[in-house]
């Protein structure tokens, strides 16, 4: 799993990069578009993502304790803000899609659309491994012994949140 | 150890607040840049070394983690600053 | 060989290795006519040449893909093949219907035979790598689905492990992925699209799963390396193939009247490419280092690590050196084109069909290996071959660079003709290049006559 990480952050760091730099030819273009984006959707889901992440971290603490009901009940509401990430994140994109902006727009709305689903499909990636996770863990599948999948999976999510902890400044605030 | 956690959390929410409030209040391009870069570089250290719990993992993962971070965030901030000058 | 259906894949190997050697001749032919314009014209025209030197390639790995999943399937699957019967009917159906379209090419004008093969009801010839007439590519499904029934039942009734499933999984991709060649649209932007979906999905995705099952097989049994420890490398291997594969297909859509955001994707993308080959190379000889025996075959250790690295450099470092959009804006199509399609062609699936062939034939002719002279030949065979393809890639690169400079970059670009003159010289020394690869494969083929003493009669 740790391979798969690291493969990931490297293929967002490269278009963190890609970003950075296509936008030093672009300055202009990208303040501009940048003041079109929410950025109050933007930090809610920083705060949810953040939060999730947290959550987790309990999650983990749980099982080690050998409580696995609340190890599920933790991962639960890991998987509740996940949720509500998704919804807000379609909510803008949607209202950007009803204002008639497509990735061919501009090399900005390119990086924003393009890299905010890649990333949209890594949460959507993360919520389905808790989601097994959680399963397991409701029916006791995890000790306080093993728990091996449980700490799998949180690290995969915390990859999600790191990867939003530099997207959010990067696309949303720094202009 | 749950405190702690809970505690970074409560740093990284802040944090947060501190990048947005900047951005919102109108200072110049290059008076946040710095400031907000190095709350990016924070946050990330918490989430890979505290939630991820790398600190103390065996060597080259943490490094290798730690090391992307220390190096998007400093290219990012290059990439911006050669943008404003 | 543990179960007598395993037999079957013999006929697949030879005819394999025959296409081969004509594959070989006709690349010799072409090359020529590089320098010598009109040699052997008007009996063999360059185009088809050219269309009978890709062809037979892609016909005579799908008999060694084949080959090889007859052999492998029902050894990881621990029971007999379904129906050998089958397998061997469609040996003939596809030998038969392979060699009478290379005939079809070579004794009718092009026109003629899309006329006479029913082209007006379907069109779908006169696409690079896809020229096959209808009753051909229909003739490629038939047997590609009598073989998935034959190998899927096998396994099915059988044990599943990671290997056989990812052979599985990866054939059946080759025959979905082939149905896009059915599909011809008239509209150029959305023809390319199709034709890269069957052609890049293929060597750049699904293939990568079925060279991944072939060589962790092989080196299972001639390392003697737990199973647990080279399934794991199997698994990331594909998936980062899959991944960085998959996204990948975005470095064809540069500038063919696609969206423009491809080239970024494609770029960023393709460019993790390398890293599921360079995988391979450190897997192959990780795996050797840490053998628990001393399998005699020492060709076929041979062939694996010459594997791994030739497809990392065909492939990978080949393939990434005009993969970004900024470079491959000059390369495309150029001879950096040509150079990335021989050697990665050759280390990735050419070497992972002679691995499988020399670790196999052996066995079926009933020993663990060759006799020593044997395989001392085979492994001049090898180094011939691998050292040739080298040098016919590092001359068509440099003929490249000249090309792309005189061509594409000069303050006075040459014409297209003027700059091939230009460059002859290259082609010159990639001709002997090929004449050398000719005989590292005579050898090869001869290393099969040699009888010797057999010593092997442990292991």
């Amino acid at each position: 799993m740790w391979f798969f990480i690291l493969a990931e952050l490297l293929v967002f760091g490269v278009f963190f990069l890609a970003y950075a730099f296509a936008r030093t030819r672009n300055v202009e273009l990208f303040n501009a578009s940048q003041l079109e984006l929410d950025q109050l959707s933007g930090a809610i889901n920083t705060v949810l993502l953040i939060s999730s992440s947290y959550f987790v971290v309990r999650a983990v603490d749980q099982i080690r304790h050998d409580r696995s009901r609340s190890c599920a009940y933790w991962l639960i509401a890991a998987m509740t803000c996940g949720g509500t990430f998704l919804a807000l994140k379609l909510v803008e994109f949607g209202a950007k899609i009803e204002a008639g902006i497509s990735m061919s727009t501009n090399t900005f709305f390119m990086f924003y659309l393009g890299l905010g689903f890649f990333h949209f499909m890594h949460v959507v990636l993360g919520m389905v491994i808790l989601g097994a996770v959680t399963l397991k863990a409701w029916k006791g599948g995890y000790s306080a012994t093993s728990y091996g999948g449980v700490e799998t999976g949180a690290a995969y999510w915390h990859m999600v949140d790191l990867v939003w902890i530099i997207l959010f400044p990067l696309i949303y605030v720094l202009h | 150890m749950m405190k702690a956690a809970t505690f970074q959390w409560l740093i990284l929410l802040a944090m947060t607040a501190v990048a947005v409030g900047l951005s919102q209040a109108s200072l110049s391009d290059n008076a946040i840049l710095a400031p907000v870069l190095l709350t990016t570089l924070v946050k990330g250290r918490i989430v890979i070394d505290r939630f991820m719990a790398l600190q103390g993992a065996i060597a080259p993962w943490r490094w290798i983690v730690l090391g992307w971070l220390v190096v998007v965030v400093g290219l990012i901030g290059f990439a911006f600053h050669m943008a404003q000058t | 060989m543990k179960y007598k259906s395993q037999a079957v894949a013999k006929p697949y190997f030879i005819a394999a290795i025959g296409l081969f050697l004509g594959q070989i001749v006709f690349g010799l032919i072409m090359g020529l006519q590089y320098v010598v314009g009109d040699f052997l014209f008007p009996a063999i025209p360059f185009n088809v040449a050219r269309m009978v030197h890709t062809n037979l390639l892609i016909v005579w790995l799908l008999f060694g893909f084949m080959g090889a999943a007859y052999y492998l399937i029902p050894e990881e699957s621990e029971r007999e093949l379904h129906s050998p019967k089958l397998a061997l009917a469609m040996f003939w159906i596809f030998l038969v219907a392979g060699a009478a379209t290379i005939l079809g090419y070579l004794l009718v004008p092009y026109a003629s035979l899309a006329k006479w093969t029913g082209n007006d009801l379907l069109a779908t010839m006169g696409r690079e790598f896809l020229e096959q007439p209808l009753p051909t590519k229909i003739g490629i499904v038939v047997v590609a689905l009598a073989m998935l029934y034959n190998l899927s039942m096998t396994v099915l009734r059988g044990r599943k492990t990671t290997i056989n499933l990812v052979m599985l999984i990866g054939l059946w991709g080759l025959a979905i992925f082939f149905l896009f060649s059915f599909y011809n649209p008239g509209n150029l932007v959305k023809d390319k699209y199709y034709w890269w979906w069957v052609v890049h999905l293929w060597v750049e995705g699904v293939w990568e799963l079925i060279m991944g099952a072939m060589l962790a097989f092989v080196l299972i049994k001639v390392t003697g390396v737990d199973r647990e420890v080279i399934e794991k490398w199997l698994y990331v291997i594909i998936a980062m193939a899959l991944i960085s594969g998959l996204i990948g297909t975005g470095h064809h859509y540069y500038w063919i009247g696609a969206p423009e955001y491809w080239q970024w994707w494609g770029s960023v993308f393709s460019a993790l490419e390398p890293i599921p080959f360079f995988m391979m190379t450190v897997f192959a000889f990780n795996m050797v280092n840490r053998r628990r025996r001393e399998h005699p075959n020492k060709a076929a250790v041979l062939w694996a690590l010459g594997t791994g690295v030739m497809a990392f450099l065909g492939a990978g470092v080949w393939g990434f050196l005009h993969t970004l959009a900024p470079v491959n804006f000059y390369t495309h199509g150029s001879q950096i084109t040509a150079a990335h399609g021989h050697m990665a062609f050759y280390g990735a699936y050419a070497m992972v069909v002679m691995t499988m062939i020399s670790y196999t034939m052996p066995l079926m002719r009933g020993r663990a290996a060759n006799s020593r002279i044997s395989q001392v030949v085979e492994m001049w065979s090898f180094w011939l071959m691998t050292v040739a393809m080298v040098f016919i890639t590092l001359f068509l690169t440099a003929a490249g660079i000249l090309q792309i400079w005189l061509q594409r970059i000069a303050a006075e670009p040459m014409s297209f003709m003027a700059a091939q003159e230009q460059v002859s010289l290259f082609y010159w020394m990639r001709e002997v290049s090929g004449l050398i690869f000719l005989v590292g494969l005579v050898l090869y083929i001869a290393s099969f006559f040699i009888k010797g003493k057999s010593e092997a009669a442990t292991a």
